[in-house]
């Protein structure tokens, strides 16, 4: 669980700073939405676990990647009304509606 | 949102400019390294706790995100925050992308992450093209100015 974490970060840093050299911005904000810490995981899981073991991750995880579509056309509104800080961690609530009303009625 | 800095911005072509790096200070790095490993956490303990498929929902969480467009706007402004979080709606797609093409791990799990990489950036960069050369771009900010007026 140590090394996922600390896997997890480091790919996270990784595909920021590939975001940061980007340009322009719109295409920047392409590795904001990157695979990062599912790389990783997957990666991590699959070498402990087995192969069989990552699959159901990856179920959860296309559930949750309609979240996070939400929650980037959320945040598209809420950035200019409530600016960055408070518009996009508002946005999260679009994740958690989206993400979690799929579970329940996919995944679960 | 200032349409003409949108607009100047979306006209710089597109690639890389690895000198910007040097602007980037250790404490926005760390910032983004916490938030990494406490949601790669999150996903490994929901995964034990409440199954794997629960565990999976937060492989795609945006944690890193707000850090990130707050980063954005306090150093370029709201417009390029926002210009980040269009591109990321995108890249939301290719995270989809990533997903489905991953479930093919009980095959091969080396190649299937590999294929997953290809298919993210495949989907992300191949729609981004697509809406700047069709102008879908333009006709998205529309819609969501709209929304908001």
């Amino acid at each position: 669980m140590a090394l996922k974490a600390l896997i997890g970060g480091l790919a996270v840093v990784g595909f920021s700073l590939i975001g940061h050299a980007g340009h322009p911005k719109r295409f920047a904000g392409l590795f904001s939405a990157a695979p990062s810490v599912a790389v990783a995981s997957l990666a991590i899981t699959a070498v402990l676990k087995g192969a069989d073991a990552t699959v159901l991750y990856t179920q959860g995880m296309l559930i949750g990647s309609a979240g996070m579509l939400a929650y980037c056309l959320v945040s598209l509104y809420l950035i200019q009304r409530l600016h960055a800080l408070v518009g996009s961690i508002l946005a999260w609530l679009a994740w958690l509606l989206v993400a979690g009303g799929l579970y329940l009625v996919l995944g679960s | 949102m200032e349409g003409d800095v949108l607009q100047q911005d979306d006209r710089e072509p597109v690639g890389f400019d690895w000198s910007r790096l040097a602007s980037v200070k250790p404490a926005e790095l760390g910032l983004r390294f916490v938030f990494g490993t406490v949601i790669a956490l999150i996903a490994a303990i929901a995964g034990t706790a409440a199954g794997p498929r629960f565990g999976g929902l937060f492989l795609a969480f945006p944690a890193v995100l707000p850090a990130t467009l707050t980063l954005i706007e306090k150093k370029e402004g709201m417009t390029k925050a926002w210009a980040d979080a269009s591109g990321g709606v995108l890249g939301a797609l290719g995270l989809g992308a990533f997903a489905f093409t991953a479930m093919l791990l009980r095959w091969n799990p080396v190649g299937a992450l590999l294929l997953a990489l290809v298919a993210w950036a495949a989907v992300s960069a191949g729609l981004y093209f697509l809406f700047r050369v069709t102008g879908l771009f333009l006709r998205q900010d529309r819609l969501v100015s709209r929304a908001g007026s």
